[in-house]
């Protein structure tokens, strides 16, 4: 009896450290906050102050030093991070503290909810071991009465077997669910502080919303300031009562959310705002229209290609999984036909099936009214000249060795078309299609950004003129601004040479503005098909209307309408400047 | 032990089996058609003194004038009943032979190893833990300087230091506790370099890894991070490190039993190659592949016990239904 009490005790045990504090309003405050590595500048004095219980959202794209921020508030800068200026933590100035002295604030007043729950507990120990680290914090002596505790935590983030979690190791465990235990493992010591570098850009769309939720919800619950890092504007309007927007390591614009929001001042504030796909629903319409006519009248010729009820199964451990089910669609040329849906749902091994990577074990699929079926190796060359892929991550997919010249002449040799001069021509005129200057041919990958990277791999795509683009998630591994730039050369593209597209996306804003037709993938079958217009304006089913429930969507409808009108085509060009 | 991990400890004692068989077969072979004809120059070496009719006998007994397949099967089936033949030269038991000089180069190649794993891991410890100002730099060089002095220099560093000179131990007597102790880490000091090697770079990998970050964030000391989060996943490649290098460990108690004036298996592989017993080598040889495989065999068998996600690939999995959240894909099952 005396330790159920004593359990309760922890469990409501909202009082911490914080609230014996001085300073009643303030709870984190950076000064002139700068980072460097060696003699390299990362973040310039950086300044912002978050409230008891409030929430502030630091927003950046990558290089903008958010990462860099949260991590020096933590004081766990890789080695040769230094940090200089002030963060004031509950009256004290943490950076001058000694490892020794600040190593009590780290869990118990300061919890840490990392950006990929996959990394980030140990694979070798089960998830109680490292849980039980956390209830150390507690002090409390003993550990059955800590074991209750990390149980009690787990089902208060939403995991619905808590002992079976406590057991697991962390790779029987889902995205989500790690991402909920170390939220539980975060908030159990019952910190003042939280905070969260992008605690859901590694997750599928509808658990990114409930993780936030239930972000939102232990912080109005157990009354805990929230620094939240994302890179998702929406995001961070929808969750934070303050945001500070980040480049290059200095602060553009901050203040109260809804005017940063509604009427942000910087013209980095006003961009990153304009090439959010979810905040601006017409933002690429223009430029998508000439395949939507084809569509909507009687002009639309015979498709492009034939899915026909296709069906591929793997036996995993002797269990036979049906990985795609039954899939069917047409792609009328010329036109955009997008596959959405989360991850495990098929799209993937679809498209693998689609470009002859693998053969489906029922069904038939066409490109260009020819069978791809039980086709030889030779043949099936013949047809990827025809059917090219631009894969996800530009980081990843580019050999770094090798200069873009070659990159992207490698399948004009490969294919041997042409003379050596008609090659090097071609290669031009593809750089050039995609925006690329000549000078960058001599370049190796390490030397170009993502979007330049991303272009390359386009062009490399592009030299031996296919009629058909599989783009398995072409943006996603890409800042927001790249991303409005890779879109509009990819919809430029379209309508310069009539190609057409297989858009694999997880990105239902930018899905809808541009594809025309779409299909919703859950569990290896296609729940919902039809036009964008359809879909997106009267889903008939419940998971396309959960898919689309999730995509934040910043303050409310009206505002960022509001926000989006302001600005306006030439602000933009300004802003590129 | 689930039934998962039985069948799989099954099929690799299975390949180990076949493995010791081929490399028999191979061993004979190799040693069959080596130059130089042991009938002619060992048995009918004048300084030998055999007399012709005793010279028939032992090719009789031998069986060496049959031909080498009826031969190699004898051989093979004598070893697999664990009959290892007779030795020319002296005419006993090979097994006799072997099993007096067995138990010293185990204790020898044992304890070499233990002491190897010490070091290692103190100095890996010390990489880890120790402040960056009180020589870390120093400790990560010893690797390197271990690996490139050679065995029988610190042996015999060894030896005139602690036996000669502060005589600690008795030259004379080698098979002394501490004159075992002193062979010991002269063969574990290199050994222990290759071990350190490895497991400091791993260690390195693992601290950059997030979950070791994540871990700090909860308050955990460098202490308990290498204890406790590191160690584990870094040793994973250290048992794979010794399972290649058991080889060497015999072979290097070879170099510090003479070092060391110590009688082991070392001086019977001396003796029979210079006077060609192919029976004893063929013994040895066989031996050696058969600790080689049982070595490797553990450590195959040990990985799964060490890293839960090798099982991933036989073992069930845990799905959540009610959270509705997919949970991994099993295809993308990791099988380091």
């Amino acid at each position: 009896m005396a330790s159920q009490d004593r359990l309760n005790t922890h469990l409501t045990a909202i009082k911490t450290v914080a609230s014996h504090a001085a300073n009643p309003t303030s709870l984190v405050r950076a000064e002139n906050l700068s980072v460097s590595y060696g003699g390299n500048k990362v973040v310039h004095d950086v300044s912002f102050e978050l409230g008891r219980g409030k929430s502030l959202a630091l927003i950046g794209e990558s290089g903008s030093g958010k990462s860099t921020i949260a991590r020096a508030v933590l004081r766990l800068l890789p080695s040769g991070g230094h940090a200089s200026g002030k963060v004031v933590f509950d009256g004290q100035d943490v950076l001058s503290l000694s490892e020794r002295q600040f190593r009590p604030l780290r869990g118990r007043a300061i919890g840490f909810v990392p950006q990929d729950p996959g990394n980030s507990l140990n694979p070798v120990r089960t998830i109680g071991a490292q849980a039980m680290e956390a209830a150390a914090l507690t002090d409390e002596p003993n550990a059955s009465i800590r074991k209750e505790l990390i149980l009690e935590t787990f089902a208060q983030v939403g995991l619905d077997n808590p002992q079976r979690v406590y057991d697991s190791y962390p790779h029987q465990l889902s995205g989500g669910m790690l991402q909920r235990v170390l939220i539980g493992l975060a908030v159990l010591p019952r910190p003042a502080l939280l905070v969260a570098d992008e605690p859901t850009s590694a997750l599928d769309v509808t658990i990114q919303k409930r993780i936030l939720d239930l972000l939102t919800r232990l912080q109005h619950d157990l009354d805990i300031s929230l620094l939240l890092i994302t890179h998702d504007l929406a995001i961070a309007a929808e969750r934070a009562d303050q945001l500070v927007v980040l480049k290059d390591g200095s602060v553009q614009e901050a203040g109260k959310t809804a005017s940063v929001f509604s009427s942000p001042t910087s013209a980095y504030a006003r961009k990153l705002h304009a090439d959010v796909p979810a905040l601006n629903p017409n933002r690429y319409a223009k430029l998508r229209d000439p395949g939507f006519r084809l569509l909507d009248g009687k002009t639309a010729k015979a498709p492009k290609i034939e899915v026909n009820s296709i069906t591929k199964t793997f036996e995993v451990d002797g269990k036979v999984l049906t990985a795609v089910d039954d899939v069917s669609f047409a792609v009328p040329a010329g036109t955009t036909h997008a596959l959405v849906g989360e991850s495990g749902s098929g799209k993937t091994t679809t498209i693998r099936l689609l470009l002859g990577l693998d053969e489906p074990d029922t069904g038939s699929i066409s490109v260009a009214g020819d069978d791809l079926a039980g086709r030889s190796q030779k043949d099936l060359r013949a047809v990827w000249r025809h059917l090219q892929l631009v894969y996800q991550n530009p980081f990843t997919s580019l050999d770094p060795t090798w200069t873009v010249e070659r990159l992207v002449r490698e399948p004009l040799d490969r294919f041997k078309i042409g003379t050596a001069a008609e090659r090097t021509q071609q290669v031009r005129e593809a750089l050039t299609n995609v925006g690329l200057a000549d000078h960058l041919l001599s370049r190796k990958p390490g030397a170009l950004s993502g979007g330049q990277r991303q272009r390359v791999a386009i062009a490399r795509s592009l030299v031996l003129k296919p009629d058909v683009i599989v783009l398995d998630e072409p943006t996603s591994a890409l800042d927001v601004s790249v991303q409005a730039d890779i879109v509009e050369v990819l919809l430029s593209l379209q309508a310069k040479l009539g190609l057409t597209y297989v858009f694999v996306s997880h990105d239902l804003a930018l899905v809808r503005q541009l594809a025309h037709t779409v299909s919703v993938m859950q569990r290896g079958r296609i729940v919902e098909h039809g036009t964008v217009g359809d879909i997106f304006d009267n889903p008939s089913h419940a998971y396309t209307a959960t898919l689309l429930e999730s995509i934040p969507s910043g303050l409310s409808g009206d505002t960022s309408e509001a926000a989006h009108r302001r600005v306006s085509r030439a602000e933009r060009k300004e802003a590129f400047a | 032990m689930s039934n998962a991990y039985l069948t799989y400890a099954a099929k690799r004692l299975g390949q180990a089996v076949v493995v010791i068989l081929l490399a028999y077969v191979f061993t004979f072979v190799v040693v069959s058609i080596l130059p130089g004809d042991p009938i002619t120059s060992v048995l009918r070496n004048p300084q030998n003194g055999f007399s012709e009719q005793e010279i028939g006998e032992i090719i009789a007994a031998q069986g060496l004038d049959q031909p080498v397949l009826v031969q190699l099967w004898h051989s093979l089936s004598g070893f697999l009943t664990g009959d290892l033949g007779v030795s020319m030269r002296s005419n006993r038991p090979v097994s006799t032979l072997i099993a007096e000089v067995i138990p010293s180069t185990l204790i020898l190649a044992s304890s070499g190893l233990a002491v190897a794993l010490f070091l290692a891991f103190a100095v890996a410890y010390g990489t880890q833990v120790l402040p960056k100002r009180y020589g870390q730099g120093l400790l990560r060089a010893f690797p390197s300087l271990f690996q490139s002095t050679p065995n029988f220099v610190i042996g015999l560093f060894l030896i005139h230091l602690f036996g000669f000179q502060l005589r600690l131990f008795r030259v004379i007597e080698p098979d002394s506790f501490w004159a075992t102790l002193f062979a010991a880490i002269t063969i574990g000091i290199p050994f222990s370099a290759q071990i350190a090697e490895v497991l400091i770079a791993n260690l390195d990998h693992e601290a950059k890894q997030e979950y070791a970050s994540v871990a700090r964030s909860r308050g955990i000391g460098q202490r308990r991070l290498f204890t406790r989060h590191l160690l584990k996943p870094a040793s994973l490649p250290v048992v794979t490190v010794i399972a290649l290098t058991v080889g060497e460990l015999l072979g290097n108690s070879l170099i510090t039993e003479t070092v060391f004036g110590r009688t082991g298996l070392g001086s019977l592989v001396q003796r029979s190659v210079s006077t060609q017993d192919l029976p004893v080598l063929q013994a040895i040889v066989s031996l050696g592949a058969v600790v080689f495989v049982l070595v490797n065999l553990i450590a195959d068998l040990l990985y799964p016990l060490l890293d839960p996600r090798v099982k991933m690939v036989v073992g069930k999995k845990y799905r959540s239904t009610a959270a509705g959240e997919p949970s991994l894909d099993p295809t993308k099952a990791v099988n380091p």
